[in-house]
């Protein structure tokens, strides 16, 4: 008998904290009106109280910074800090300033790298990202480059309360929550339509949809999903990224679009979780996942 | 082609691409209920639906209309067979 997997609607959430609460949104989300440098400067005050509310999330990304970086002892301590600092200011932003039109949004992007890459993708293709920097901001940016409809494949929010404050539908902005199996083949749709689906790819999903790859020297689980999907219909994935500058403002990063044969969906996550290693090298403190991601399932 | 025959080339999909153990087709019926996550059912997830997208097209020639709603036609072995039965009745 096959193993079955447990992929979709999984009931356990090891990225979970106590603090995902939609009352905590709701009051990041209604600070928007400040001015966006004084917003800013309030989530770096509460990002740096965070770790002491939330000593088991300090833990874990405190050892990944450790794997990702070297650092040890008060190097290690003023990254850790960092880390909490640079996910207070871009919460802040995914629920304020992300939720701007679109026309807006180009104020807070201090530069762009591989964004003609785009241009040159006529059909379908899989936009690919990770849990760094303000990724929802850069699938909102890319989809106005795009002129096309974008299909966001999200998570089941642990309640659904959540969702109104990280989710917002409209211009070619779609987002499609993971709770039916048969959610795939609304995707293979949209993608022979020559629309976008964007997807996350660094949080293993706990089920046989996952495979292992070295990732900083050491093997962790990722999703298949996103590289299953690109090779089943024959569509290049393209990486993007979207991280906080110095500046408090964002780069967007779109690496080279690569293809996936079918069969060779392993080789392609182990191309993605290189690159995702290059991009966490480079903005260590933008790694927002909060758990070990070598060993996520045993939380 | 028959329903009878559509429902073994099924099982033989899920064979083949699914690897779901020969030994236990005969189990296999028309109320046999597909997707994770509803009572009784095979535990299909998201990754086997798109391949048994896939395997069917090229099994049985025809390309899926995702336009339509699809989800009610993956339900249960039956209503799939009764979906790709009318297509090549149409063909």
């Amino acid at each position: 008998m096959r193993v079955t997997s447990s992929v979709d609607g999984v009931a356990r959430r090891w990225y979970s904290h106590r603090y995902n609460r939609p009352d905590l949104y709701g009051l990041a989300a209604r600070l928007g009106w400040l001015p966006r440098p004084l917003r800013l400067a309030l989530a770096r005050q509460i990002g740096r109280l965070a770790p002491r509310l939330v000593p088991a999330e300090r833990a874990a990304i405190r050892e990944t910074l450790a794997q990702f970086t070297n650092a040890t002892g008060s190097r290690l301590d003023a990254l850790t800090a960092q880390a909490f600092v640079d996910f207070a200011m871009c919460f802040s932003d995914l629920v304020s300033t992300n939720r701007q039109p679109r026309v807006q949004l180009a104020a807070y992007v201090a530069g762009t790298e591989g964004v003609e890459r785009l241009r040159g993708l006529t059909g379908g293709f899989i936009s690919l990202t990770a849990h760094v920097g303000n990724w929802e901001l850069a699938g909102r940016l890319l989809a106005g480059q795009c002129a096309r409809p974008t299909h966001v494949v999200v998570a089941p929010e642990e309640m659904k309360e959540l969702e109104r404050w990280v989710r917002r539908d409209g211009e070619g902005v779609r987002f499609v929550t993971r709770s039916r199996p048969t959610v795939s083949l609304e995707l293979v749709a949209a993608l022979r339509r020559g629309e976008v689906v964007a997807v996350q790819g660094d949080r293993a999903l706990g089920g046989r949809g996952d495979t292992m790859i070295s990732f900083f020297g050491q093997p962790a689980p990722f999703p298949m999903g996103p590289f299953l999907l690109a090779s089943a219909v024959g569509v290049p994935l393209v990486p993007a990224f979207c991280l906080l500058t110095a500046g408090h403002r964002y780069l967007v990063k779109v690496a080279e679009p690569f293809t996936v044969r079918r069969g060779d969906e392993e080789k392609g996550v182990q191309a993605w979780g290189a690159l995702l290693e290059d991009i966490v090298r480079e903005h260590p403190t933008q790694w927002f996942n909060f758990f070990d991601i070598w060993n996520p399932f045993n939380r | 082609m028959e329903a009878e025959k559509v429902l073994e080339e099924l099982k033989d999909i899920m064979v083949e691409r699914l690897k779901f153990d020969p030994s236990r087709t005969s189990e296999l019926t028309l109320a046999t209920v597909l997707p994770k996550g509803m009572e009784g059912s095979l535990g299909l997830d998201s990754l086997d639906f798109i391949e048994m997208s896939m395997a069917i097209e090229e099994r049985f020639g025809f390309v899926i209309d995702e336009s339509q709603e699809l989800e009610t036609h993956f339900e249960s072995l039956g209503a799939l067979v009764a979906y790709v039965t009318l297509h090549m009745t149409e063909r």
